[in-house]
């Protein structure tokens, strides 16, 4: 995959700024582009632009819940927007964690709408990020029988699974 | 310490060169004290203190490496 030429300049300064960084936490890694988080438009430009860390040993970059990951990705989209007056979202991976992350996501979330499909009752998710439910939204978001939504607040904003119709007795 | 969070302020403020910190080590680990210009300020602070928690969490990383413990304030 091919970033395009608009957008090859944002991709190479967030490498770059990802790079130096973890080079100054002592963590010398490489980043590639990640081609599950880099999204094109109807134009074939990138809406969004995946980088997945690679190296060894790097557990703790991932951090609990992906916490360190998450101040990573959340700095890194700051320091570039001052560089690029851009906005295109920047997802930041770690060994492929968050991609794993999120087909797993999916496939419990198909798994769900099927239990809440036969036994017609809603079923409520663990909290999650913002990200994790927007993958449980978007996996469910054309399924015949179940829509979703998220209930809560903050930290414990979760994801709930509920059947369309409710069937009269 | 002190550079990564001199290189990630000067990224995110107006007045880069107003950026300053001092590094201090006592027998609790290191202290970093962070000055910027006064309109930075709400920049490497951040919402609900968000910038300067993630910050934190990426110092908290390298000293974990090095097996010492850091506190970062913001004067």
């Amino acid at each position: 995959m091919e970033i395009p030429e608009q957008q090859r300049e944002i991709f190479e300064t967030a490498r770059e700024i990802l790079e130096r960084l973890l080079e100054m936490m002592d963590l010398p890694a490489t980043v590639a582009l990640c081609e599950e988080f880099t999204v094109l438009d109807d134009e074939g430009n990138a809406a969004s632009i995946g980088l997945n860390i690679e190296g060894e040993d790097l557990g703790i970059l991932i951090g609990r819940r992906g916490q360190t990951m998450s101040s990573l990705q959340y700095l890194l989209r700051l320091m570039l927007a001052r560089k690029m007056e851009t906005r295109i979202p920047i997802v930041v991976d770690v060994e492929g964690y968050k991609q794993r992350r999120c087909e797993g996501l999916r496939l419990l979330a198909n798994r769900l709408a099927e239990q809440v499909r036969t036994r017609k009752t809603p079923f409520t998710m663990e909290p999650m990020t913002a990200f994790e439910r927007r993958v449980v939204h978007l996996a469910l978001a054309d399924h015949p029988d179940v829509y979703t939504e998220s209930t809560g607040l903050g930290e414990a904003r979760k994801v709930v699974i509920a059947p369309k119709k409710i069937q009269a007795y | 310490m002190k550079e990564l969070v001199e290189y990630i302020a000067r990224s995110i403020v107006n007045e880069p060169d107003a950026v300053n910190v001092n590094e201090e080590t006592n027998e609790e680990g290191i202290t970093l004290k962070l000055t910027v210009a006064d309109d930075d300020k709400g920049r490497i602070i951040g919402k609900q203190g968000q910038i300067a928690q993630a910050m934190r969490t990426l110092l908290r990383v390298k000293a974990a490496k090095a097996a010492t413990r850091v506190r970062l304030e913001i004067m």
